[in-house]
């Protein structure tokens, strides 16, 4: 697929760096191109929706490199990260779920047969070389009132001061390991993080990541209301990695959980937006499941453009994206 | 002063009393911290057309009420009428809103406040003004088309259940608390042990009404009010907290002029109200000499646009019979004049009436079936 058609996609990629930036950059560095999407996880299982991204670094990944670019596709399973969002007493069950999400992205990338590279936190991130490259980057921020400003930023209220007593430990692990990065495809939310490493990098005078983030991820079976009551979620939707995200775990399709009536039954009850301009939580899965069917088969995405013409009405849409879902996805695992 | 300086400084003040009226919503809407009705809108597929067009504007915590609207879940709506008049045109744009209410599955309840038209000095006595509500109010509600099986109508001094719902919401409050909400820390002197009663006690007995056992318990109840009622929602969600309601929710609709020009269509002032019972032949003279936001010079108007916001007529005509707001559109543009305006109202208005009074006969014949008349046991036993 042309990078222009990936990333011009709409319904699918929220924002984006221009396909020129891309391109000079892969010219002008001396390594592969490194694209990047890095995860967490619970308990729950995997979510569709982390799928989305992990065919989006994959078809990326190929499209630079039918340009003639060498590429770095690669998706972290924060490991380490989860363990350090829940107690210390699930450390181990936490690390368990960390190999189980890791064998998950292999599973799906060998079953599309995608491009990724597959790396967990727990890797690299205790190993002399990473330890002093993030010291480096945690001596600087500290050096700088302004920069710890921005870290400041990446937490929530909430958890400000148990963060401040860890000395920001998890955003510093996320600003080191994404700094040397190209491209980093995420959730809008990131662009937190992302602000922070680029900044550093303008202090160090080099290259800074661009980030591609895709369309929020929304709940299904959610009527209009639901989305009226959540001011914001039009810009942030829940966590696309944590199907527990919000507690609204069975309002998520979970690959290999998730029954193919229980997927239907939730895009049945789900809300169709009347303008595509709010959450589409059936668009998105829509378009999922076109990623897998172009994966699998070739072809280009047509669903949003058909939706937008208003070629299909709202039973035709819920009927064709559970077919395709049954058959592109659900079927596989 | 010449023609052209009167149009000048007339257009001027009608502008300035635009500002002043854009102006008064807003800083209501900041000091009461509601929140306009623009999310809604995006999200609500069929909202009403008061709605659409701004009239309805603001909400605090819709969000129960919509999910009890997606879900189809009970919920009720309270929409209390002082019946010391028979209904006018403006009493209307809140029954219209009811009736959106009712089609979308709200319950409706409405207390017809004759204890409160008699404390307030309103009426002249208790009777009279039950007098107006059986034999006007209650039938005009009813030719509006409102379905028996969902509206609940009471007179509050025939309903006495309410003054025991009264009592018991009564010791969820102090007098303090409801000085301070009503504003009236300092003025005392024109109230009385009845007009204290009914505000801190019966209007909250009211709204938390379809929450008591008997209705069903527990339920979004939402309260479409005036921007000046929103204390009496304060007291009664202050309440429904302490008795493990849901806090009553509202919206808020703006008022509709009167012909007047003087504020709020309202029965107590002279040429400012039409009422659903008023001949339809003897309309003519308060809606020629109706206060517009036209000028004086046709000329001047067809160049400038009129002004529609602060226009009585075009409040009337918006409100009731062209919700499309094209007479918007026409008088900002210059396209219709006041005279021509004037006389599409009169006809709307004219219609509209004979239409209404010609449900009345039948709609009297079925006061009954609205009737509230469940006994509350649950707080006596």
């Amino acid at each position: 697929m042309e990078l222009e058609s990936l990333l011009n996609q709409e319904g699918l990629v929220h924002q984006k760096p221009k396909t020129e930036e891309i391109r000079e950059r892969a010219s002008a560095i001396d390594h592969p191109v490194r694209l990047f999407y890095g995860e967490t996880y619970d308990a729950y299982g995997d979510p569709i929706d982390s799928i989305k991204y992990y065919f989006f670094v994959s078809m990326l990944s190929k499209s630079l490199k039918e340009e003639g670019y060498s590429t770095d596709p690669r998706i972290l399973v924060a490991d380490v990260a989860a363990c350090r969002n829940v107690s210390s007493d699930l450390n181990d069950k936490y690390i368990e779920l960390g190999d189980k999400r890791a064998k998950f992205v292999h599973k799906v990338s060998d079953t599309y047969n995608l491009d990724l590279n597959v790396v967990k936190m727990s890797d690299y991130l205790f190993t002399p070389e990473f330890q002093s490259h993030l010291e480096e980057i945690v001596e600087l921020c500290k050096g700088d009132p302004e920069i710890m400003k921005r870290i400041e930023k990446t937490v929530p209220e909430s958890k400000i001061d148990i963060e401040r007593k860890k000395s920001f430990a998890y955003s510093f692990d996320e600003i080191g390991t994404i700094i040397d990065l190209d491209v980093k495809v995420g959730p809008p939310r990131e662009d937190l993080y992302d602000d922070v490493a680029r900044k550093i990098a303008e202090v160090q005078q080099r290259k800074s990541l661009m980030s591609l983030f895709l369309t929020p991820t929304f709940p299904l079976g959610k009527s209009w209301a639901y989305f009226f009551a959540n001011e914001g979620i039009e810009d942030h939707g829940i966590t696309a990695y944590k199907a527990g995200s919000k507690q609204l775990q069975g309002n998520r399709i979970i690959v290999g959980k998730t029954s193919s009536l229980e997927a239907g039954n939730l895009i049945d009850s789900s809300f169709v937006p009347p303008s595509l301009e709010l959450p589409h939580p059936i668009l998105d899965i829509g378009i999922i499941a076109e990623m897998a069917r172009i994966n699998l088969e070739g072809g280009d995405f047509n669903l949003y453009k058909r939706v937008q013409e208003g070629q299909l009405d709202e039973r035709a849409l819920k009927g064709e994206v559970k077919d395709s879902l049954n058959k592109y996805i659900l079927s596989k695992f | 002063m010449d023609l052209e300086e009167i149009v000048a400084k007339d257009y001027e003040q009608k502008s300035a009393q635009r500002e002043k009226e854009k102006r008064y919503y807003e800083e209501k809407l900041q000091r009461t911290g509601l929140k306009t009705l623009d999310r809604f809108l995006r999200y609500c597929s069929n909202p009403s057309d008061y709605m659409k067009n701004g009239i309805t504007y603001a909400h605090r915590d819709l969000e129960n009420v919509a999910e009890a609207i997606a879900e189809n879940k009970p919920w009720a709506v309270v929409s209390g009428l002082n019946p010391s008049s028979p209904l006018h045109l403006g009493h209307k744009a809140i029954f219209d809103e009811l009736l959106w209410m009712q089609e979308n599955g709200a319950e409706i309840y409405i207390p017809l406040t004759n204890d409160e038209s008699y404390v307030v000095g309103k009426s002249p006595s208790l009777a009279e003004s039950r007098r107006i509500a059986y034999e006007s109010v209650i039938p005009s509600i009813i030719a509006m088309g409102f379905n028996s099986h969902k509206t609940h109508i009471y007179v509050d001094s025939d309903y006495k259940e309410i003054y025991n719902v009264a009592m018991d919401v009564s010791n969820k409050l102090t007098l303090n608390k409801a000085l301070k909400v009503f504003g009236l820390d300092n003025e005392l002197d024109n109230e009385n042990p009845g007009t204290m009663f009914y505000r801190s006690a019966v209007q909250v007995a009211q709204i938390l009404l379809p929450q008591y056992e008997e209705f069903g318990g527990p339920k979004p109840t939402l309260v479409p009010v005036g921007i000046d009622q929103h204390p009496y929602i304060l007291l009664a969600r202050d309440v429904a907290e302490k008795k493990g309601f849901i806090l009553p929710s509202e919206i808020v609709t703006k008022f509709l002029w009167g012909f007047d020009g003087k504020g709020k269509m309202s029965s107590s002032r002279n040429g400012s109200a039409i009422f659903l019972t008023d001949d339809p032949n003897s309309i003519d003279t308060i809606v020629k000499k109706s206060y517009t936001g036209g000028s004086p010079s046709g000329k001047f108007q067809k160049e400038h646009g009129g002004i529609p916001e602060i226009c009585p007529i075009w409040s009337v005509r918006t409100y009731h019979f062209q919700r499309d707001n094209s007479v918007d559109r026409k008088c900002s543009s210059g396209e219709i004049l006041c005279g021509q305006c004037k006389k599409e109202a009169l006809e709307e208005i004219k219609d509209f009436l004979s239409d209404h009074q010609s449900k009345l006969p039948e709609a009297r014949k079925r006061v009954d079936e609205f009737i509230l008349k469940t006994p509350i046991n649950s707080i006596l036993e």
